[in-house]
């Protein structure tokens, strides 16, 4: 016998999302199946508003429902700092330790041409330009992985930089030093991910 | 070191193995094609991880299968230790003492094998990706860092050539970029260089003592690392990383036009010597045999004196390949301290009166048998 239609489309959904495999998916979906339907509404609401309202900073890069974001906004912000990070989860990271009081920039990724990223794939030239732009910044912290891509990618930037006077230094908050991703299964890999945000 | 148990589940034609094994020499005896090499095979991927024979995992499930489970329990001067490994379509999981290892780098090493199969003569004869394998694979069982590096180096040099790719049509043009990436790959690449010159050092030591005596004192055996670098380069791992950098530096336009990266440890090579001549162009049959079974030999008092621990020797089908006189050697070099297993389809060319209490497995379709 075959899924019902909804539960199939349902099942193939849950099944899009990174480290859910079939199995997962199933018992997801009957349990949604089983939800209040007010619950359901919420739940669908908030994945549309996603893409409805969601969009990125036109200053920073990072996730925003409005533009620019609550950050770049902040005047009480220290103005003179900027931390690159590859993507907007990593400012939840940062902002949660409470420890970091200056301004943001979301790379988008690293420099890997296996990936086909590239430096114009990634904000670069708009972090140039903010720093070109701003007199204010006299240090740029680079928080990226502490892989081979991250490490390259701070190198770079750093390269960029460093001969406009602004200081640049390196943050490490990544996995463990050069780990051997290649190595680690999907499962192992979203769990040091995970474990990594934590820190 | 020793494996005492060995326990597989769907591995190639092994439903199920359950075994203890002789701290001694361990002869598997069978026909063609009944699991020899399998089992040899599956003590070779619990040390490193990988086969030998293949690249792809799904080949070492059994067929209709979905995962593959090797166990060993190792006994080592420190102590007994338990390995794990679970293939698996998807990938796999390694275990040290039922916990799960992240890195490769914490696994691999914990048990240290050489494996000797006919096809190791062409570490003399063959193509220098022959030579360069053969020295990741040794070097990276007595080493951690030496592991890490070459994975590193590896994962470096397939984003440079990707990204010189780009520049040669011309679909990539930031040059800064590539600094970048050349500075990375001759960081990771002057570690492997001089890490491979120093144990190199080493191995030659060992091999020309035992090459020496096989040949009755007639043949003094060195070793030649083949580099891009200049001698004057080499001395420490700063004069290696600047000598790359360099070479990087001068070779930008020709790398370009050619989309790869054209130098570094992954196009280095090791030249063997036969009282200054290179064996692989002059040598005898007689001599490329004996200056690699030399070289495994040598592997076996490096990796003593690297990890502390005598590694496990695998012979495949190689004993009944050799003449008396190198197989007597052989026997020599591992008896009484290396534990040994030997695969052969009959126990008659074989010099039995030197080795000591074999302990004799009769395979036959996938089953083990104590004989
Ligand atoms: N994944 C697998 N599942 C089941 N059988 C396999 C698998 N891979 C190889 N075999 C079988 O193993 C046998 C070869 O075993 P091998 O150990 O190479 O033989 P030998 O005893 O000659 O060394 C062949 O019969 C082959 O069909
Ligand atoms: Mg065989
Ligand atoms: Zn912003």
């Amino acid at each position: 016998m075959q899924y019902p239609e909804p539960i199939a489309k349902l099942i193939d959904s849950y099944m899009h999302l990174p480290g859910i495999g079939r199995k997962t998916a199933v018992r997801l979906a009957y349990f949604t199946v089983n939800m209040d339907k007010n619950d359901i509404a919420n739940f669908a609401e908030a994945l549309t508003e996603t893409k409805d309202k969601l969009r990125y900073c036109s200053i920073c890069g990072n996730l925003t429902d409005e533009d620019p974001c609550e950050i770049c906004q902040d005047p009480t912000r220290n103005q003179s700092e900027i931390l690159v990070v590859e993507q907007p989860k990593d400012i939840m990271v940062m902002e949660r330790m409470k420890d970091y009081h200056g301004l943001y920039h979301v790379l988008g990724g690293v420099l890997s041409p296996m990936d086909g990223k590239g430096p114009d794939e990634l904000n670069v030239r708009s972090l140039i330009k903010r720093l070109q732009a701003n007199e204010a910044v006299n240090e740029v912290i680079i928080a990226t992985n502490a892989t081979p891509e991250g490490e390259a990618t701070a190198m770079y930037l750093s390269k960029l930089i460093k001969p406009a006077g602004i200081k640049v230094t390196r943050l490490a908050h990544g996995l463990s030093v050069g780990s051997d991703i290649e190595y680690a299964d999907e499962m192992t890999l979203f769990k040091a991910v995970q474990g990594r945000t934590e820190i | 070191m020793k494996i005492s148990k060995l326990k597989l589940n769907h591995f190639r034609n092994y439903e199920h193995v359950d075994i203890n094994f002789a701290p001694g020499v361990n002869v598997l005896l069978g026909n063609n094609a009944q699991g020899k090499t399998n089992l040899l095979e599956s003590i070779y991927v619990l040390a490193l991880t990988k086969s030998h024979r293949t690249n792809n995992n799904s080949d070492l499930i059994q067929w209709k299968h979905q995962n593959a489970q090797l166990k060993t329990l190792i006994t080592k001067d420190s102590g007994q230790l338990n390995l794990e490994l679970d293939l698996s379509k998807k990938g796999k999981r390694a275990k040290v003492n039922h916990i799960e290892q992240a890195k490769l780098s914490t696994y691999v090493g914990q048990l240290n094998v050489i494996l000797f199969a006919p096809e190791d003569l062409s570490i003399v004869k063959g193509s220098p990706q022959v030579r360069r394998r053969f020295m990741d694979i040794e070097f990276g069982q007595m080493s951690n860092q030496y592991l890490y590096n070459t994975v590193q180096y590896q994962r470096v040099l397939k984003q440079r050539n990707k990204y010189l790719k780009l520049l040669q049509i011309k679909r990539a043009s930031d040059l800064v970029y590539l600094d970048v990436l050349s500075d990375q790959l001759s960081a990771y690449g002057s570690e492997i260089i001089y890490q491979r010159l120093k144990l190199l050092k080493q191995l030659e030591h060992w091999s020309s003592a035992i090459h020496s005596t096989i040949s009755q004192n007639q043949e003094q055996l060195t070793f030649k690392y083949v580099t891009a670098l200049k001698q004057t380069q080499l001395h420490s791992v700063d004069s290696i990383y600047e000598g790359l950098k360099n070479a990087f530096q001068s070779e930008r336009n020709r790398e370009i036009r050619m989309g790869t990266t054209v130098l570094g440890p992954h196009r280095d090579d090791l030249k063997f010597q036969i009282n200054h001549n290179d064996v692989q162009t002059f040598g005898s049959q007689g001599q490329q045999r004996t200056t690699a079974l030399s070289v495994k030999l040598a592997e076996i008092d490096l990796m003593k004196a690297e990890t502390g621990e005598y590694p496990v020797l695998l012979l495949d089908d190689v004993l009944s390949e050799l003449d008396d006189n190198r197989q007597t050697h052989l026997l020599k070099a591992i008896q009484d301290k290396v534990q040994t297993f030997l695969t052969t389809t009959s126990l008659s060319g074989i010099a039995r009166d030197l080795i000591h209490d074999p302990k004799v497995f009769q395979i036959n379709d996938g089953s083990l048998r104590v004989d």
